[in-house]
C-alpha cells in the first residue's frame, strides 16, 4: 500500500494501525520514574532516619540503624517550627494579595477590547521573562530607601511579583470560559460592577481561583532566591533554613532531609489537590505559554 | 462613541491594580538597575553618567568567565532537558495502563524547590554518596559529579526540575494538535518516528520554543543550584550579583551585570518569536 510514496519503505512489516505498545510504555515510565523520582527520595527518608549515634558512612549502601531522633529534635526547634508557620503565613498573604490584584486585570483581559491589549498581556507576563534574581536585587536596591529590606511585608511584595502572572493567566482564561451573555444579562437587568463580580464572575470563576490560589500558595511556599535576597538574615522561612543546612558552615544532611520533608509534605498535598481542579492545559497556559 | 471610551477607561482602572503593581515593583527596579549601571540613582555612591561599571564588568576575567558560565548554565541544562521532555511527553501523551498515575507523578518535581533539587543530588552524587557507593563494589570510579568543572550536578539537578516544566507545557502543545492529521499521516504510509519529527514536532514547536525560552531564562539567573552544586571557579553572573550587591555594596556593578543578563534575556526571547514565526512558515509550506 505505500509503494506509491515518494519515501521507500524498507522497514520490516508494520505494527499494527494502533500499536497497542501501551505495557511497554508503562514499564518503562515504571522504571524511570522508580529510578528518578523514587529512589532519591527514599535516600532522603533514610537519611531523616539517620540514628545520630551509628551514622550513615561510606560504604554502606543501606544505614545499619535508624532513629526518629532528627524528627522529634526538628519537631521540636523553635527555629524549623517558626520558619514552617512563617512560610504558611506569608503564603497565604502572597495568595490574597496576588488574587485581589490579579482579578480585575485577569476580566479586563478575558473579556474587554481594548487598545493594547497584546501590549499589557506582554507587560504583565514579563516577570516571567526577567531572571527572579534580577527582580530581587532591583527591587532591593529600592526596598533599602523604603525601609523594606529584611522585612515580611518586603518578601510578601516581592513574592507578588512573581505569583501574578500565573493568577492573571489561569484566571483569564477561566473568565474567558464564563458566557459574555450572562454579564450582559446581569447588566440590562440592572447589576453594577460590584454586583456582577460578586454574583456571577466569583462564584464562576471559582475553580480558577481555587487552582490559581492553590498554585500562588506553593509557589511561595518554595520560593527562596527573592526570599532570600530581601528577607535573609531575619525573614527565614524554610527553603531559607533548608539553605542553611546545606551551604556554607558544613552540610547537615540529616536536618536537611528532615527539613525537606516538612518542606515538601504540605507541597504535595496542595498541588495535587490543584491539579485536580485544574485541566492539563490551562495549568500548562499558567506555567507560561507566552 | 460614548460607550468606546468608557469601555476604554473601564479597561484602564481594571488594570491599574495589577499593572500599576508591576510598574512599581518590576518595571522601576528594572529602570533603576539599567540607569544605575550607568552610574545614574545608584545607591550610596556619587551619580554621574560613567561607562566604569560596564568596563570593570567586561575587563574582569572572573566576570567575563561568568558570563560565559551563566550563558552555559542556560543553554546545556535546557538542551539536556529538551531531549528527555519531548519522548516523554510523546510517550505520555499515548494510551497505556497506569496513564493516569503517570500524569500525576510526572510532575512531583514541579514543586520540589531547587533545593531540596540539590540536596537530592548531593545525597546520590557526591563523593560518598549513593552513586558512588554502589558503584565502588564493581569496581566502577565515579568522576567528580558535584563542585566540578563542567557543573554536571547542576545540570543534573537544573534537568531534574526542568523535564517536568518542559513536558507539561509541550505535553499541551502535543494535546491540541488534531487526531485526524496523526491517523491522515499513518494512513500515507508513516511510521511512529516519521510521524514524531515530522508531524508533532512541527506543530507542538510554539510550545517547545516557549518551555526552551523559559528554561534557558531560568538557567541563566539561578543563584541556588549553581552555588551549592557548582564548581568554585567560574561562578555564574547571578553569585557575582549577590555578592556585590550585598556584601561588597558595589550596586553600579550589580546594576551592570543585571542588564547584561536582562539583555541576553530579551534577545532569547526576541528570537523566540522570530523563530516561531519563521519556523511556522516554513514548516506551513513544507506540508504537502
Amino acid at each position: 500500500m505505500t509503494t506509491t510514496l515518494s519515501e521507500p519503505p524498507a522497514r520490516a512489516p508494520r505494527q499494527p494501525f494502533l500499536a497497542s505498545d501501551g505495557q511497554w510504555i508503562s514499564l518503562g515510565l515504571g522504571v524511570a520514574f522508580v529510578v528518578v523520582l523514587g529512589l532519591p527520595l527514599l535516600v532522603a527518608v533514610l537519611w531523616s532516619l539517620v540514628d545520630p549515634a551509628v551514622g550513615w558512612f561510606a560504604p554502606d549502601i543501606v544505614p545499619t540503624s535508624l532513629a526518629l531522633d532528627h524528627w522529634q529534635t526538628a519537631l521540636r526547634n523553635p527555629t524549623i517550627i517558626g520558619a514552617l508557620g512563617l512560610s504558611v503565613v506569608i503564603g497565604i498573604a502572597v495568595t490574597i494579595l496576588t488574587a485581589v490584584l490579579a482579578l480585575p486585570t485577569a476580566y479586563a483581559l478575558a473579556k474587554l477590547p481594548f487598545r493594547m491589549k497584546r501590549a499589557v498581556e506582554l507587560f504583565v507576563l514579563a516577570p516571567l521573562i526577567v531572571p527572579g534574581i534580577i527582580v530581587a536585587v532591583g527591587i532591593g536596591a529600592i526596598f533599602f530607601r523604603l525601609d523594606l529590606v529584611y522585612t515580611i511585608p518586603g518578601v510578601i511584595l516581592v513574592q507578588t511579583v512573581g505569583t501574578l502572572p500565573f493568577m492573571i493567566r489561569i484566571l483569564a482564561a477561566t473568565i474567558e470560559a464564563i458566557p459574555s451573555d450572562l454579564i450582559a444579562a446581569a447588566r440590562t437587568l440592572g447589576a453594577g460592577p460590584w454586583a456582577i463580580a460578586r454574583y456571577i464572575l466569583i462564584p464562576l470563576a471559582w475553580p480558577g481561583f481555587i487552582a490559581g490560589g492553590l498554585l500562588t500558595f506553593v509557589a511561595s511556599f518554595e520560593e527562596f532566591e527573592k526570599t532570600f535576597i530581601i528577607g535573609s538574615p531575619f525573614v527565614q522561612t524554610l527553603p531559607v533554613i533548608l539553605w542553611t543546612y546545606l551551604g556554607g558552615r558544613g552540610i547537615i544532611f540529616p536536618n536537611a532531609a528532615v527539613v525537606t520533608f516538612i518542606l515538601l509534605v504540605p507541597m504535595l498535598i496542595v498541588f495535587f489537590l490543584a491539579c485536580r481542579v485544574l485541566r492539563d492545559d490551562v495549568l500548562a497556559s499558567g506555567m507560561g505559554k507566552l | 462613541m460614548t460607550a468606546r471610551i468608557s469601555r476604554s477607561a473601564a479597561a484602564a482602572i481594571l488594570i491599574l491594580p495589577s499593572g500599576g503593581y508591576l510598574v512599581l515593583f518590576f518595571g522601576l527596579p528594572l529602570l533603576l538597575a539599567f540607569l544605575g549601571g550607568f552610574g545614574l540613582f545608584t545607591r550610596g555612591a556619587e551619580t554621574g553618567f560613567t561607562l566604569e561599571h560596564y568596563r570593570t564588568l567586561f575587563g574582569t576575567r572572573a566576570y567575563r568567565d561568568g558570563l560565559l558560565f551563566s550563558t552555559y548554565l542556560a543553554i546545556v541544562p535546557t538542551m539536556v532537558s529538551l531531549a528527555l521532555a519531548l519522548p516523554l511527553a510523546v510517550a505520555l501523551a499515548r494510551t497505556h495502563p497506569g496513564q493516569k498515575l503517570f500524569n500525576m507523578l510526572y510532575k512531583v518535581p514541579l514543586v520540589v524547590p531547587g533545593i531540596v533539587a540539590a540536596f537530592i543530588v548531593m545525597t546520590m552524587f557526591d563523593r560518598g554518596g549513593l552513586a558512588a557507593r554502589v558503584l565502588e563494589p564493581i569496581g566502577i570510579d565515579l568522576p567528580k559529579l558535584v563542585r566540578d568543572q563542567w557543573a554536571i550536578g547542576v545540570i543534573i539537578a537544573t534537568a531534574w526540575k526542568a523535564v517536568p516544566f518542559m513536558t507539561l507545557i509541550i505535553g499541551g502543545s502535543l494535546g491540541a494538535i488534531n487526531r485526524d492529521i496523526l491517523s491522515a499521516a499513518r494512513t500515507l504510509g508513516a511510521g511512529p518516528l516519521a510521524t514524531f519529527w515530522r508531524i508533532q514536532v512541527p506543530l507542538a514547536l510554539p510550545g517547545i520554543t516557549a518551555a526552551f525560552l523559559l528554561t534557558f531564562i531560568g538557567g541563566m539567573g539561578a543563584y541556588a543550584v549553581p552555588n551549592l552544586l557548582g564548581p568554585v571557579y567560574p561562578l555564574p553572573l547571578s553569585v557575582h550579583m549577590y555578592v556585590n550587591a550585598f556584601e561588597r555594596n558595589n550596586w553600579g556593578l550589580v546594576s551592570a551585570m543585571g542588564t547584561v543578563l536582562s539583555l541576553i534575556s530579551v534577545a532569547v526571547l526576541l528570537a523566540y518569536y522570530r523563530a516561531t514565526r519563521g519556523m511556522r512558515i516554513a514548516y506551513g509550506g513544507e506540508a504537502r
